[in-house]
């Protein structure tokens, strides 16, 4: 089964479908037989990235004509081994999508044959996001060390925890549970998730051990993307300690993404930025972080899942 | 994740139970660079009340553990509510109390004339003298010349700040619960050193002894 990597973030602007196209190229570039999902549904922009202009299949092509099957708007890329589900064309009122029709989607993305299936997210903690994240129990945050990207971080971590414990116990449970909270701390549901964890395992000790150990089993992922020379590089460290400790959640810090002024004009001249600069800081931390997610999918040595001999890597 | 009433002093501030004081010290500076108020890192995590608990309890664990005697009542505590066990002590090569009272602590400026005193017993005693003479050193062999010495485990600990653990395994020949390569090499190197053998030949023995 592939291995499915939703990347969000929070904020807008913090640079996810940058890092989802990049990351994809060079996991393809090692062989891995690897799809991007364009799933920021109101804005996505991964095919400019990676220099598909008017691709003529998108994912809406799926969700709403049911013209195509998902696997039909897989289209190909300049980079040999990766794949690419478009964003773009889709309507303008795509990014409300119905509950049947996102599980829908997602059924569907289970099903498909890939190495990796990173899903560009959209900003914001809308369900649409969110589920994406609890339907594969793992998932890749990028995040800038300034306030406000920190904050809208820590509000989908939260979200994200909030949606899973809703998911797991029933509703008629959850809604006793979250009266009990309120009585005792009146923020505890909008903002405490954690809180509300503590509170269930007073009460009813058993499901909120279970509960607890799901949560465990969650694979998230903290990358600092845009970091200046002038940031402390241990932010991302102390990140993932608060949020182990306070969250009760495992987060791996994959690595820091330098910021560079020239991702700015090769996005402009359309190119690719690991291409073009392949020694800069930012090029090289985006290679270690592929690396580190291979690392994290296949162990250290790789070997459990070959990757897929590339005809056109191998004559060229 | 451990609710916060049943949190440690040594969970508050993310250390081990035989934590060394500048790893109290360390850890204490990083929480505050985690909760102060203007952190980038929890500023939009907790409301101002929750900051400041934890801060307290930050100021209050550090307070604690930073001052032996308090330190030592406090792990007396933890046992008596069997939050610290004797028994786990040895395996994680954790300590409930200090390795040595204060007094007999050795410091830095002590620890160059424990070494001329050792080196000037280790010359005088013939049993050791027989023992460096082999070509391949064991780690009971280590073991005896440093009971030879009077030496307890601890200060060599203390003087060389290797985890028990490693010097015991080191002792005992169990190489896997060693760490590898140059770090056991330099490992035992300092071991010597701090018995006031001669480093080099006795790591090199050593060594050979391991793959022999």
């Amino acid at each position: 089964m592939a291995q499915i990597w939703p990347v969000g973030g929070g904020k807008g602007g913090t640079g996810k479908s940058f890092i989802t196209g990049h990351l994809g190229i060079l996991l393809a570039r090692q062989r891995f037989k690897t799809l991007l999902i364009d799933a920021d549904l109101g804005a996505g922009n991964l095919h400019t990235i990676l220099g598909l202009y008017h691709p003529d299949r998108s994912l809406s092509d799926f969700i709403n004509k049911k013209r195509l099957t998902l696997e039909e708007t897989v289209l190909e890329t300049p980079v040999p081994n990766l794949f690419l589900i478009s964003g773009d064309r889709n309507k303008l009122d795509i990014a409300n999508l119905a509950y049947e029709q996102k599980n829908r989607m997602l059924r569907a993305i289970l099903k498909l044959d890939y190495h990796y299936i990173l899903v560009d997210l959209s900003a914001g903690t809308s369900f649409n996001t969110i589920d994406f994240f609890t339907l594969s129990d793992s998932g890749i945050f990028v995040c800038c060390p300034e306030p406000t990207s920190v904050e809208n971080f820590y509000r989908l971590v939260r979200s994200v925890y909030l949606r899973k414990i809703r998911q797991i116990l029933k509703t008629y449970d959850f809604r006793k549970l979250a009266e009990k909270a309120e009585a005792r701390n009146p923020n505890a549901v909008i903002n405490n998730p954690e809180a509300l964890l503590d509170i269930l395992k007073e009460i009813e000790p058993e499901k909120g051990s279970m509960i607890e150990s799901l949560l465990q089993s969650f694979q998230f992922k903290l990358v600092l993307n845009q970091v200046r020379k002038q940031d402390n590089p241990k932010i991302g460290i102390f990140i993932r300690k608060v949020v182990e400790k306070h969250l009760g959640l495992n987060i791996q810090f994959l690595g820091n993404v330098g910021f560079d002024e020239r991702v700015h004009d090769v996005l402009c001249n359309k190119g690719l930025f690991t291409d073009k600069y392949p020694y800069s800081q930012t090029a090289m931390d985006l290679k270690a972080l592929a690396k580190g997610i291979v690392g994290a999918t296949f162990g250290e040595d790789g070997n459990r899942a070959l990757p897929l001999p590339d005809v056109n890597t191998l004559s060229g | 994740m451990k609710r916060p009433a049943e949190k440690t002093f040594y969970d508050v501030l993310g250390i081990e139970f035989d934590a060394s004081s500048d790893e109290i010290k360390r850890a204490f500076k990083e929480n505050h660079q985690l909760y102060d108020e203007d952190s980038l890192v929890s500023y939009s995590l907790f409301s101002k009340e929750e900051r400041e608990a934890i801060l307290a309890r930050v100021n209050e664990a550090y307070s604690t553990l930073i001052d032996e005697k308090k330190r030592s009542r406090y792990d007396q505590s933890l046992m008596e509510t069997g939050v610290l066990k004797e028994g786990t002590k040895s395996q994680n090569g954790r300590r409930a109390t200090p390795l040595l009272p204060d007094s007999e602590r050795p410091r830095n400026n002590t620890i160059l004339a424990i070494r001329d005193e050792l080196k000037a017993r280790v010359s005088s005693s013939a049993v050791i003298q027989e023992i460096l003479g082999h070509d391949v050193l064991r780690g009971k062999d280590l073991k005896k010349i440093r009971e030879e010495l009077g030496v307890s485990l601890e200060i060599v600990t203390e003087m060389t700040k290797i985890r028990s653990i490693f010097l015991h395994a080191i002792e005992e020949d169990q190489y896997e619960k060693a760490p590898s390569g140059t770090f056991l090499k330099s490992y035992v190197k300092a071991y010597a050193q701090s018995i006031g053998l001669d480093a080099a030949s006795v790591a090199g023995c050593y060594l050979k002894g391991m793959n022999g």
